[in-house]
């Protein structure tokens, strides 16, 4: 019998061995006694006369980048363990942001991860609901970031930079906004009677939502965003609540929310008392569970000023925070209504939030 | 543990066969990495579905006392309904936890804590990985590359934080290890002993996870080429022949899984298409990469690869490359003197008798070739494409767009024992190169010293970075991306499975009155409870299910998750949390206190 595997011919002895040839029953290939697997690593080279060029020497010595990239690895992991930003820092870096933030600017940490830290000792003095939940940095003046790690926020970018100070480990960097329009009204703050009304249409007329006081609902992931204690409630369901929502770009936005009631009908949210300007920015997006929903359809949001359709927002599982801007130069100036039409074919997974002001 | 070869004299002495001593040091080596596994093990909190497999240990563990006791509702309704839990995944391991729970726990109280007796077979597995490991890298590249391998592979992050767990992650890479160790026994030994081992072996995989389906799309093509000459001559004459160990495997190995698999006896094809229909159309949890949420198909094919430079140590993952090069050239000399001799019988001037597949990959090493890297004549086993393959295999099912990418690095760990093995082997360059440069280290007996003191230079980063990232090694990132700063920047993933709210005991001792009500998030109610019964964590407190309930409320940092934030900031009316429990500055946890 030959040493090598490969010269065995089938061994009558061998367990009896399924073959995947339907015409005959195939033997099996008992495995050679091949030598033993000899370690072949240690074994002595011939020490060669070594050349003294350049290229040998460094042939010759290349080696030692295996030890040399170890002992790197080793003093970027003790940098890296010993240099994180202290609570006295972060401290020190927040009584700087009160003298350098106004009440109307925008206060943002960078990178987004250090958000948690920023709000745990900072906290919503300086990082309030209104910056943080914020629909865009647009309705800001200025802004003021808070940076470590050289990092910034792509929201920025495009601003110019006022000033820049160093706390420690800690960046703040002061900036402008260049083209800054402030806000004649918010429509999220008229979640109140006498500012919204709010209504079901199709399936025989429409029904009117009364606004009601209850207790804050919550509830484990997938529950959608909390609804808190004020809100409208529609006779045969459906309701809308300001809250704040996690679309699909995963940020907290604060928005009207609602879900869809599909099978033909639509809410209708009436706006009153509204200030108009130029135009009407706004956002809608679906909340990020419901957007792993490929099968259902987008919702449709219109808006109109009486009878007149200004807008339609269509927003699906891949738009994300979807931004509009609808012109109202025609009304600038003046105080009204306006309408928001909000519709989907099915109400399954369709967690729902829009937001909207004039400037 | 043999040192580097100071003499030629005394080389040959590295090339005799695996000793006792080796299997001293492959034991040494996987007790000293046990021990440290239960010296840590109190610190790490319990993952989501640990909770489970703690629950199914403590149930199957009843039906080995039916078993012990002699009953026949062993064998009945009772088993069925027993392992009907959790029959997602087969019971091998589970066995293992609910043995050492009732017998490490219970009954001889090795292990004070319940939880430690549970995995303890899931830290014996890490163990045994690292025994196996070292034999590997012993017999295929001599001592130092099995040693190097097997401590680069204990000192991985990833491998180290599953290594502690009573889950099958770290199992199945244990017995994936195994099993190809014992099929190349097979293969390079003969005989059937060695075969009916790899039946037997392989069947104890199927039973302990179904990565083991991987293991035919390694052993196949590794035997097709092995076994080519005889498997083409046979096929010439019209018959099929297959290697004694494929057809064990193939035979025996079903058998142990349906025998070891109490639920599969009353339905065995209805529950098996269950079990293969189950993980094939796995849903699809949210995994964040690169600052996106990942939670339907396509997943992306940068994940795994970005994954392993983003959690595997620089220093390993540089000498893997220069032993997987190193490999991969002696494979493509003998693939590309194999292409030149088949140009050679198609032009009429060669051998045209010999077949042009036969040899495939064993040709002839060139002399020259072997008195630079000192490779033998001839490797009949294969064992560079067996590596090769046990390593692409695992990793490859990852490059497509259909497989989840939840289980972050833990899904492919069966592919590391063969990384680190090609590591070991490029220690052994370095260390050869090293001899090389400066010829006095051995003509002045310091040769061993300096092997030494490089192998500490090589592991010691490995080893400060797995030390410091527990309790946190899901959490944690390698000083490549900047460490777990640098993966936060990156946008990986912070965390999963709610494993770190144990860590929060100290501010929940020092700030939580008694009787405090808390919303454990992502921890599941078993995890929270035997953490309670275990004075883990404070026991006077009280977990609710909703956020806006707790007088407390965590929040575990991904990316999805900041669902949870926002609500709580409307339940509040503040954003503003308590407390944020951080790992290198990155938030791990943010806890929200109520305003009353």
């Amino acid at each position: 019998m030959s040493d090598d595997p490969a010269e065995l011919s089938p061994a009558p002895d061998a367990p009896s061995a399924p073959t995947s040839s339907p015409a005959e029953p195939a033997p099996t290939v008992e495995e050679a006694p091949a030598p033993e697997p000899a370690p072949i690593a240690d074994v002595m080279k011939p020490v060669e006369p070594v050349p003294h060029t350049p290229l040998a020497r460094l042939r010759r010595f290349a080696f030692l980048a295996i030890p040399i990239l170890a002992l790197l690895e080793l003093g970027a992991h003790l940098v890296q363990t010993h240099t994180v930003v202290s609570d006295a820092q972060w401290l020190a870096a927040r009584d700087a942001v009160r003298t350098l933030a106004k009440p109307e600017d925008l206060v943002v940490m960078a990178p987004y991860w250090t958000d948690p830290i920023g709000r745990e000792l900072f906290k919503d003095e300086i990082l309030s609901l209104a910056r943080e939940a914020r629909p865009d940095s647009t309705r800001f003046p200025r802004a003021v970031e808070v940076s470590i790690r050289g990092q910034h926020l792509a929201e920025l970018a495009e601003w110019k930079v006022e000033s820049k100070k160093k706390v420690g480990p800690v960046t703040l960097t002061v900036y402008d906004n260049p083209s800054y329009r402030p806000l004649k009204d918010d429509l999220v703050d008229h979640v109140a009677p006498g500012k919204m009304a709010v209504s079901v249409l199709g399936a025989g007329g429409p029904a009117d939502c009364a606004f009601t006081h209850g207790r804050v609902e919550t509830g484990a992931l997938g529950f959608g965003p909390a609804l808190p204690a004020d809100r409208f409630v529609c006779p045969q369901g459906g309701s809308l609540v300001a809250t704040v929502m996690q679309p699909a770009d995963y940020r907290p936005h604060r928005c009207l929310f609602t879900t869809p009631l599909g099978g033909g009908k639509t809410l209708r949210v009436r706006f009153e008392n509204v200030v108009f300007g130029q135009t009407l920015h706004g956002h809608a997006g679906l909340d990020w569970d419901s957007t792993a929903h490929a099968e259902e359809q987008p919702v449709t949001l219109v808006w109109k000023l009486g009878d007149r359709t200004i807008g339609h927002v269509v927003t699906g599982n891949a738009d994300g925070w979807k931004g509009f801007e609808l012109d109202t130069r025609d009304l600038e100036g003046q105080t009204g209504e306006i309408t928001a039409e909000v519709s989907s074919p099915s109400s399954r997974n369709r967690l729902y939030c829009f937001e909207a002001d004039t400037r | 543990m043999t040192t580097a070869p100071p003499s030629s004299r005394h080389l040959a002495r590295h090339r005799r066969r695996v000793t006792s001593t080796d299997h001293l040091i492959g034991f040494a080596l996987a007790a000293i990495y046990v021990a440290w596994l239960i010296v840590t093990a109190r610190s790490l909190g319990f993952p989501r579905d640990e909770a489970f497999y703690f629950r199914a240990g403590q149930d199957y563990e009843r039906w080995f006392e039916l078993i012990f006791d002699g009953k026949k509702e062993a064998f009945e309704a009772t088993a069925d309904s027993i392992f009907s839990y959790n029959h997602e995944h087969p019971p091998l391991l589970k066995d293992l936890f609910g043995l050492s729970f009732k017998f490490l726990h219970e009954k001889h109280h090795v292990f004070e804590d319940a939880s430690t007796a549970f995995r303890f077979p899931g830290m014996c597995m890490g163990g045994l990985t690292l025994w196996v490991t070292y034999l590997f890298g012993a017999r295929a590249y001599g001592r130092w590359a099995g040693f190097i391998a097997a401590v680069l592979l204990g000192l991985m992050p990833r491998v180290f934080f599953n290594a502690h767990l009573a889950c099958f992650d770290v199992g199945i890479m244990a017995m994936c290890t195994l099993t190809i160790y014992v099929y190349w026994r097979a293969t390079a030994k003969g005989g059937l002993w060695w075969a009916l081992a790899a039946g037997v072996v392989f069947g104890l995989t199927l039973l302990t996870k179904h990565n083991s389906w991987i293991l035919p799309f390694i052993f196949v093509p590794h035997a097709m080429v092995v076994h080519a000459r005889p498997l083409f001559r046979q096929l010439g004459a019209g018959r099929l022949v297959l290697p004694t160990s494929l057809v064990a495997m193939a035979t025996i190995g079903p058998v142990v899984f349906y025998n070891g698999w109490p639920w599969l006896w009353h339905d065995p094809v209805a529950r098996v298409t269950e079990y293969v229909k189950f993980h094939l159309n796995h849903e699809y949890y949210n995994m964040e990469f690169l600052g996106r949420n990942y939670n339907s198909a396509p997943s992306p094919a940068l994940y795994m690869p970005v994954m392993i430079l983003a959690t595997v140590p620089a220093i390993t993952l540089a000498l893997f490359l220069v032993g997987a090069v190193e490999r991969q050239w002696v494979l493509g000399t003998r693939a590309w003197r194999l292409v030149r001799r088949g140009l050679l019988v198609v032009s009429g001037e060669g051998e045209s008798t010999s077949p042009v597949v036969a040899p495939l990959l064993d040709e002839p090493v060139p002399a020259s070739h072997r008195a630079a890297h000192g490779v033998r004549q001839h490797d009949h086993a294969q064992t560079d494409l067996l590596f090769f393959l046990a390593l692409a295999a695992p990793l490859a099912v990852f490059l497509l767009p259909k497989t989840p990418i939840f289980g972050g690095t833990k899904h492919w760990l069966t592919a590391y024992p063969f990384l680190a093995l090609f590591a070991g082997r490029g220690f052994v360059l370095v260390g050869e190169a090293m001899n090389r440069a400066w010829p006095k280290l051995v003509e002045t007996g310091r040769a061993s010293a300096a092997w030494v003191l490089l192998a500490v230079v090589v592991t010691v980063g490995p080893l400060a970075i797995t030390e410091h990232s527990h309790p946190f090694g899901l959490s944690s990132y390698v000083p490549l991306v900047g460490g777990t700063a640098g993966g936060a920047d990156l946008g990986l993933n912070r965390q999963f499975w709610g494993f770190t709210t144990q860590s929060l005991a100290p501010w929940l001792a020092a700030h939580a009155p008694r009787g405090a009500s808390v919303y454990i998030h992502d921890t599941v109610w078993d995890a929270w409870n035997r953490m309670i019964e275990e004075r883990r964590l404070p026991a006077n407190l009280r977990a609710v299910g909703s956020p806006g309930e707790g007088d407390f409320a965590i929040v575990h940092h991904e990316l999805h998750m900041g669902e949870m934030d926002d609500e709580l900031w409307v339940a509040n009316g503040s954003d503003a949390p308590a407390y944020v429990l951080a790992h290198d500055g990155v938030p791990i946890i943010s806890v929200y206190q109520k305003r009353r």
